[in-house]
């Protein structure tokens, strides 16, 4: 539904993203993370037809960014990362103004929204606060129910609980089937939403997760050395262990053991019943890798 | 162009227009209750006080009898193109730089509208605008005249007067938006267009107050023409087309120009 084949996109400075390219596939919901200033809305941008991309090209729904943006915005939702609304609306002025220019008659979803976010969209939008601009702009990129969605930070400004009715609203689009792109510095929504995620930094993408190694890093991954290590293998995958590359797979006779958090207590009892000489808890999960990713940029910048 | 889009710009800018034809009705209505049909040579003395290059540097012509060559001297020589200069700069400004520079235009360009119907409805608005202060500005005109001097406006001469002044304000509103296409920044579409439209206005003067630099006021856009000559009956069919003209070729350039450019949004 969303795809870039090897987008370059510079800015006169030199910064930008360069040999971008992925898909999002058909009901997939795509975290897309990374530091401030990787050239996360730079992408949204070439989506969107705000900009050409110097090479390479990008497409929603078979249409290209570029040459057919219309076709394209009839089916889209987008929050764009520095809202910014048209000067001396209301509120529920600029909704309808847009559900004007799309011709959308349908306002059970926009009222739905409204409720959801507990948001009164009455008044000007330039003595709204920071949390209620955010609301209104994510009620007016999802109330014409578009099949796909470019959310650029979508949650920022939000307090703890919205962001929470945030992610709900996501995992409620997603059952419906739709396509997202979810460009975010929240770890914590990213993992409770999207099925793929990419990690973008100075404008290349450094990692790419796809759906099995997002499952596996929300489980806790025990890597344990036993006296006997067969026997130990068999134990854990009779009580219903997922372990890493299957049985036979014991080299260095390291097991590694995917267990949930509710699962701790038994995974403890059953490792008991055998010789434990070691052992230690892997941490890989996406957060470290994004933290990590983090703070190499914030050490560049100490220097 | 959208009809859903074109009714929003009005209903964002249409203080800003009631603000100028406010001031321009006022003015006019200033001039019109200064005007004595008994007694023009006690004005054609007072101005014959000031040095000839001032006078003509603000477009008053000396000669003027009657109150329709008197309106074209002493409001259209200067203050009709003067004032609305602020306006052009304004509006101009707003209509599309100011969108981009504050991120806002992303809104609009997320509905499934293209980018040449927004500039053109924008570009629309811009003209209209303009219509509507002269058309406006005629009528109050007519009728302060008529009110106060029945008779003595001749309607066709100032009516001809409004279409052309019209015209040469549209074409600054043109200059205007085109700047405000071409820059996505507000300080620098609102600069450049004040700086070519205050430069027009400014050779205008110049031009007009001394035979040597005359060149300078055939080459600005406010200089083609003589309100006072116009009044007369002067032939204003070419003038008004090739203004037309003129504006037409900068909105369609205007609209070439933000069909292709980048936008940082």
């Amino acid at each position: 539904m969303i795809k870039l084949d090897n987008v370059t996109l510079t800015y006169p400075s030199g910064k930008g993203i360069f040999d971008i390219r992925f898909e999002v596939k058909e009901g997939t919901v795509m975290g897309y993370l990374g530091p401030n200033g990787a050239g996360k809305t730079t992408t949204i941008r070439a989506l969107l037809g705000f900009m050409k991309p110097d090479s390479g090209s990008c497409s929603v729904i078979g249409r290209d960014c570029w040459t057919d943006p219309v076709s394209i915005q009839r089916s889209l939702g987008y929050i764009p990362g520095e809202i910014s609304f048209p000067d001396g609306m209301n509120g529920d002025e600029f909704l309808d103004f847009l559900s004007e220019m799309r011709g959308s008659k349908d306002l059970s979803k926009r009222k739905d929204l409204l409720d959801m976010l507990e948001l009164d969209p009455k008044g000007r939008i330039r003595k709204f606060s920071k949390g209620m601009k955010q609301k209104l702009g994510i009620v007016a990129a999802l109330m014409h129910d578009p099949d796909i969605l470019v959310l650029d930070e979508p949650t920022s400004g939000l307090d703890p609980l919205m962001q929470k009715r945030f992610v709900e609203l996501i995992l409620d689009e997603k059952r419906k089937g739709k396509t997202i792109l979810l460009s975010s510095h929240i770890f914590e929504e990213v993992e409770k939403t999207c099925d793929e995620v990419i990690i973008i930094k100075d404008g290349r993408i450094v990692m790419f997760s796809d759906s099995a190694s997002l499952r596996n890093s929300r489980r806790k991954a025990y890597q344990i050395r036993t006296g006997n290590n067969s026997e130990a293998v068999s134990l854990l995958v009779s009580a219903g262990f997922e372990i890493d590359g299957g049985r036979n797979d014991a080299e260095n006779g390291v097991i590694t053991v995917y267990v949930k958090g509710e699962d701790v207590d038994r995974f403890v009892k059953t490792i008991a019943s055998f010789e434990v000489v070691d052992i230690d808890l892997k941490t890989q999960s996406l957060e470290d890798v994004f933290l990590s990713l983090y703070a190499r940029d914030a050490e560049r910048v100490v220097k | 162009m959208n009809l859903i889009l074109l009714k929003t710009t009005f209903k964002k800018n249409w203080i800003l227009m009631l603000i100028f034809i406010g001031v321009l009705v006022m003015y006019l209505a200033v001039m019109v209750a200064m005007f004595d049909p008994e007694d023009m040579n006690a004005l054609n003395e007072m101005i014959s006080i000031f040095p000839e290059e001032l006078m003509k540097a603000f477009g008053f012509s000396s000669l003027v009898t009657d109150l329709t060559a008197y309106l074209a001297s002493w409001l259209y020589g200067m203050l009709m193109t003067a004032l609305p200069v602020v306006y052009c700069i304004i509006l101009g400004n707003r209509l599309v730089a100011k969108m981009v520079d504050n991120g806002s235009l992303a809104y609009l360009l997320s509905t499934p509208v293209s980018r040449v119907k927004i500039i053109l409805t924008q570009g629309l608005y811009a003209i209209l605008s303009v219509i509507s202060m002269f058309g406006i500005l005629t009528l109050f005109g007519v009728l302060i005249c008529e009110i106060s001097f029945s008779g003595h406006l001749d309607v066709r001469a100032f009516v001809q007067l409004n279409i052309t002044t019209a015209l040469v304000n549209i074409l600054a509103i043109m200059i205007a938006f085109f700047f405000s296409c071409l820059f996505n920044e507000s300080g620098l579409s609102s600069g450049s267009s004040s700086g070519v439209l205050i430069g027009f206005l400014l050779m205008n003067m110049i031009g007009g107050s001394s035979e040597q630099l005359e060149i300078l006021k055939k080459l600005s856009i406010y200089g083609m023409y003589d309100p006072v000559e116009i009044v007369r009956g002067a032939q204003t069919i070419w003038l008004n087309t090739g203004l037309f003209i003129a504006s037409l070729i900068l909105l369609v350039v205007s609209v070439l120009v933000f069909k292709r450019k980048q936008l940082p949004i």
